[in-house]
């Protein structure tokens, strides 16, 4: 069962990312949505949590909007110490060159690059040096060595995504947001990166947060912030696919009351 | 399906239109061309009508008194007359000039000109145009020096008779524009200015019942004379001219329209086949759900049709109001010949390039509308990241290449080695080994263009992740990059040939004018020695004075004899030190030194004899009829030999024929000047002219050019929509973004500029080589400023080309890298 904590702030000793009196509203007047309504959630360093819920529940939107990529409405996004809401375009996206790391369902590698390439593309963009060390620990851990000179045509949907994290996790972020990571991959492929996403959390000390909709795919996370109605409708720590998949149903049963 | 078609259509509408500018320029510049062809055939209509004037009907034959007679009694014939049309030179002072004189007609209809001041000559009087008298500065009543050569004795000296000026006249109709103008005299004055009897070919006839007339006329006369209205000589006559170069020069204009729809051409085909990638999803689920490969065929093919009628149209219109807003502007310019006041449309004039163009655009679409058939329906069924137009280019295709350029660019150096044994065969071959080797490295480009832009891509891979992006990016589709870069390509190679050409012949022809006229101006004295002497120090000083001469340097003459003494000749004697000066032709100032005597001519022998002087003879090339030895010679033979001629060079960057009128001005009568200046600046004006021309023809395709080359980067960005979100969700700055679309588009144009600045300069040089190789020594030239700005205007016009695909690109959001479509 899910404990819910009728939207009291989830606190732990050190904060990686935060929002408070989150608001979303997309379109005016009647055709508005509200997307997120007056959300608050910490999500603590060094910690792989799962952001779950049902379809529009606004999970995509939480994590937009936590990762400086989109607007909000109301309320306030923070990223450590920094408030994002106040950034400017330019500000933003250093942000999110030197502080964050993303991990698309799509992979989004660029097709004219070599893997490596599309790994140090981060830094290139920074002008930062290369620290090879780091470099060669993301590699060994997510088995590269051998497809560092390919193109990602010539790479399986995992070694992409695998490449898609070493380029999310190469300058050294603060908070890596997963989209949905398993989203194009078999369950081999996708399972594999998931522990990969937890390996890094665990030996390499990151801090990860991941949206899905997949319950085994949550169950490899430290903590579950389960979303519904563009509100937090609860979280689990500790989670087993059998939780997660009570915790969603626990949800469903409730709209189905609500709508009654 | 039609109705599909026109849904797509819309969807595609920006991409369509950018494509259809391309067409349309191309097309408007062809109307434009067909336009002027047909003003200038009416104005030379006009004028030819014109020389006729209230004329009914026109014999034409030889006229004889008899001939004469003959029509003038024919029934019907209401008054007839010859057209007489001579020339007279007409000078005061030292200003002298030729001038087309016609014979006042005893029929005052008849008469082309138009008094404006003064009357019509009579005996031993001359109406002369306006710009004439202005020219020599009379008016009416003043006196002019009619000079008459005789036709029968050339040595016969010339008769100069005082003519009075009975008035001014102009030519309201322009009929004797061809001629600079035409004045007017006394049938009996013209005959005898012209040394002897003028002869006419046409009879003007004056009638009221024009077909009886000429029916009659045709009776009366005989065999050798044909009877015209006034409308059917006018043409018959235009049909002559146009054997002449008019229809030539309209062929050339027209030729440089093709490139430009070639050009166009290719800039429509790349946007097709990026439309057809665009659109794999809807053609593959339109083939699942039963679609015929040909019916995708048939829509891509009429969308081309649509856009290729709708751009042609805009062309055709486009190219009229061209023409018209030309003619409004030049109507009151007095300058050329009579322009009628507007444009006419035939039906050649519309329906060619409309015809022209729509073929044009389904052509470029042929491939495209393949690649549409080749879609499988399985397509449709699988997620499709990216749309590609990849594909395999044929060996096929790469020997083909390699053999025309190969075999072109042998034949090319084969025929500058031919131009030296005939200049006709060598042209010929030369003409087709260029053209098959061009055709040759634009059927490659898809090989070596994405090369060649990768290389100097990764010259500024160096500056940073935005220039590497640039660099990766502009490769990536090495197909549409070649066609794009290609299309500039041939725009620029083009501009780059005329330029290198024009440099080369300038100076070819400038060294061949040296040698020939080492002297830019020469003065003679024209009174002997020991009279007026101070007159002729006066002249030259005066010439000194003069703004834009340089130098002025005196020879003196003296005579030798041949070996034998039988013959005598006048030598000049300069000092080789002012000679280096003043000669453009160093080789002659080399060659003079104490001793000898140089000389063009071979009347010289070998050895002559100068006031007991032994001299050898030794010869070179420029000097024309003169003679020349060392002053200290000259004076060795005769101290005290007369200085009777001097030498001018001219001040560069001046105006030859400004000088020269000046120099004519104040020299008075007693120095006779020649100039080969003027000429040599009227040779290279004629080169600077028709550079200038052709250079803005050939604009007209590196226009259409850099419009695919937007048109290119709209569509990649298009593509490229997720990869520009990661970028910028990963941290890439919009500016940066920009900057990196900017670049590629730099790249892309820059290359293509950059090969096409190189093959030009080849093919100029081979054509250089080929004309002026063959009788003359050969200048290869570089217009560095020329090619320099091409490059910049391509590279600039590249940046500017991005900013609009580039803005679009930068508005995409980050968050749209996370879409999943």
């Amino acid at each position: 069962m899910p404990t819910t904590n009728e939207n009291h702030p989830v606190t732990t000793a050190r904060t990686a990312s935060s929002a408070r009196g989150l608001s979303k509203v997309y379109g005016s007047g009647a055709a508005s949505v509200r997307a997120l309504d007056t959300v608050d959630v910490d999500f603590a360093a060094g910690a792989f949590t799962a952001i779950m819920g049902p379809s529009g529940s606004g999970k995509s939107t939480l994590m937009h909007l936590l990762a400086g990529l989109d607007s909000a409405t109301g309320g306030r996004v923070l990223l450590g110490d920094t408030e994002l809401t106040s950034l400017g375009d330019d500000a933003l996206t250093d942000l999110r060159r030197d502080r964050i790391g993303f991990v698309f369902q799509s992979f989004n590698l660029l097709p004219m690059f070599t893997a490596e390439q599309n790994v140090l593309l981060p830094l290139e963009l920074a002008g930062a040096p290369v620290d090879r060390e780091w470099f060669g620990t993301l590699v060994d851990t997510l088995g590269l060595e051998a497809r560092l000179a390919h193109r990602p045509s010539e790479l399986s949907g995992g070694q992409q995504q695998r490449v898609a994290i070493a380029r999310a996790l190469i300058a050294k972020p603060e908070v890596v947001f997963a989209d949905e990571p398993t989203g194009n991959l078999d369950s081999r492929s996708g399972a594999e990166v998931l522990s990969f996403l937890r390996r890094s959390v665990r030996e390499l000390g990151r801090t990860v947060i991941m949206v899905t909709h997949d319950p085994a795919a949550a169950a490899y996370a430290d903590r579950v912030v389960l979303l519904a109605d563009g509100q937090i409708a609860g979280e689990i720590h500790d989670p087993t696919p059998e939780s997660v998949l009570a915790g969603l149903d626990a949800l469903r049963s409730l709209d189905s009351v609500v709508g009654a | 399906m039609l109705r599909l078609t026109l849904a797509q259509m819309r969807r595609s509408l920006g991409r369509l239109v950018a494509a259809g500018i391309a067409i349309a320029i191309g097309t408007a510049f062809v109307t434009a061309t067909l336009l002027a062809g047909d003003v200038f055939s009416r104005a030379t209509d006009d004028a030819l009508t014109a020389r006729y004037g209230a004329a009914d009907l026109v014999v034409a034959g030889p006229v004889t008194p008899e001939s004469l007679a003959a029509v003038q009694h024919t029934p019907g014939v209401q008054a007839a007359s010859p057209l007489l049309l001579g020339s007279a030179q007409v000078s005061v002072g030292t200003r002298s000039e030729y001038l087309a004189l016609l014979a006042q007609s005893p029929v005052p209809a008849f008469d082309t000109l138009r008094v404006t001041d003064g009357s019509l000559a009579g005996a031993g009087e001359i109406a002369l145009p306006e710009s004439t008298a202005k020219r020599l500065g009379v008016a009416v009543g003043d006196q002019v020096d009619v000079t008459t050569y005789s036709d029968t004795d050339p040595d016969a000296a010339p008769v100069v008779e005082k003519v009075t000026v009975s008035g001014l006249v102009d030519d309201p109709k322009g009929a004797w524009t061809e001629y600079g103008g035409a004045g007017s005299a006394a049938g009996a004055d013209l005959q005898r200015w012209n040394g002897g009897p003028v002869d006419s070919t046409s009879i003007l006839v004056r009638t009221d019942d024009v077909q009886a007339t000429q029916a009659a006329l045709v009776a009366t006369v005989d065999g050798g004379a044909e009877v015209w209205t006034k409308q059917q000589a006018a043409s018959h006559a235009v049909s002559e001219l146009s054997d002449d170069g008019t229809d030539f020069v309209l062929l050339l204009v027209l030729g440089f329209g093709g490139v430009a729809l070639v050009v166009a051409g290719l800039v429509i085909s790349n946007t097709f086949q990026v439309l057809v990638a665009q659109r794999t999803r809807t053609l593959a689920l339109l083939r699942c759900v039963g679609a015929r490969r040909s019916q995708l065929r048939t829509s891509v093919l009429v969308e081309a049709g649509i856009v290729g009628l709708g751009a042609s149209a805009v062309g055709v219109l486009s190219g009229a109001a061209l023409g018209q807003i030309t003619l409004w502007a030049l109507d009151g310019t007095s300058a050329g010949p009579k322009l009628p006041s507007t444009i006419a449309l035939s039906a050649v004039t519309v329906l060619l390039p409309l015809v022209v163009g729509t073929l044009v655009t389904l052509a470029s679409c042929l491939v495209p509308a393949r690649a549409a058939t080749r879609v499988s329906p399985v397509a449709a069924l699988r997620p499709v990241e990216a749309p590609s137009v990849r594909s395999r280019a044929g060996t096929v295709r790469l020997t083909l290449s390699l053999v025309m350029a190969i075999g072109g660019f042998l034949g090319l150096a084969l025929s500058i080695g031919a131009a030296h044994l005939s200049p006709l065969l060598g042209l010929g071959l030369g003409l087709l080994s260029g053209a098959v080797s061009f055709v040759g490295v634009l059927l490659g480009a898809v090989y070596w263009v994405p090369r060649v832009v990768g290389v100097v891509g990764g010259a500024f891979r160096r500056t940073g992740a935005t220039a590497r992006l640039a660099a990766a990016n502009s490769v990536r589709n090495p197909r549409r990059t070649a066609a794009t870069s290609t299309a500039l390509l041939i725009g620029v190679t083009l501009v780059a040939l005329m330029s290198t050409g024009a440099a080369s012949a300038r100076a070819s022809l400038s060294g061949a004018l040296d040698e020939q006229y080492p002297v830019d101006m020469m003065l003679s004295r024209t009174t002997a020695p020991g009279e007026d002497d101070q007159g002729f120090q006066d002249g030259l000083a005066a010439v000194r004075a003069v703004p834009g001469v340089a130098d002025v340097v005196e020879l003196t003459t003296v005579t030798a004899q041949s070996d034998d003494g039988s013959t005598t000749w006048e030598l000049l004697g300069v000092d080789p030190e002012q000679a280096h000066g003043v000669l453009r032709n160093d080789d002659i100032a080399d060659q003079l030194r104490d001793g000898v005597v140089l000389t063009s001519s071979s009347a010289l022998g070998d050895a002559v004899k100068a006031g007991g002087t032994n001299l050898t003879v030794v010869k070179t090339g420029g000097l024309g009829g003169t003679s020349l030895v060392t002053a200290d010679v000259a004076s060795s033979i005769d101290p005290s030999a007369p200085t009777t001629t001097a030498w001018v060079r001219l001040a560069s960057g001046t105006d030859a024929g400004d000088v020269l009128d000046e120099v004519r001005q104040v020299v008075g009568s007693d120095i006779f000047v020649e100039s080969a200046g003027a000429e040599r600046e009227q040779y290279e004006r004629l080169i600077d002219t028709l550079l200038a021309i052709v250079v803005g023809l050939l604009g007209v395709a590196v226009l259409i050019a850099l419009i695919g080359v937007a048109n290119t980067l709209s569509l990649s960005v298009i593509e490229r929509r997720r990869e520009s979100a990661t970028l910028r969700a990963i941290g890439l700055s919009r500016r940066r973004l920009r900057l990196s679309l900017g670049i590629e588009g730099m790249l892309i144009a820059g290359v293509g500029a950059l090969l096409g600045v190189a093959l030009g300069l080849v093919y100029g040089w081979a054509g250089s080589a080929i004309v002026f190789g063959s009788f003359g020594e050969l200048h290869l030239a570089v217009p560095w400023l020329d090619l320099g700005l091409v490059l910049a205007v391509a590279v600039a016009a590249g940046l500017v080309a991005s900013v609009l695909p580039a803005r679009r690109a930068a508005r995409t959001s980050p968050v749209a890298a996370l879409a999943v479509d």
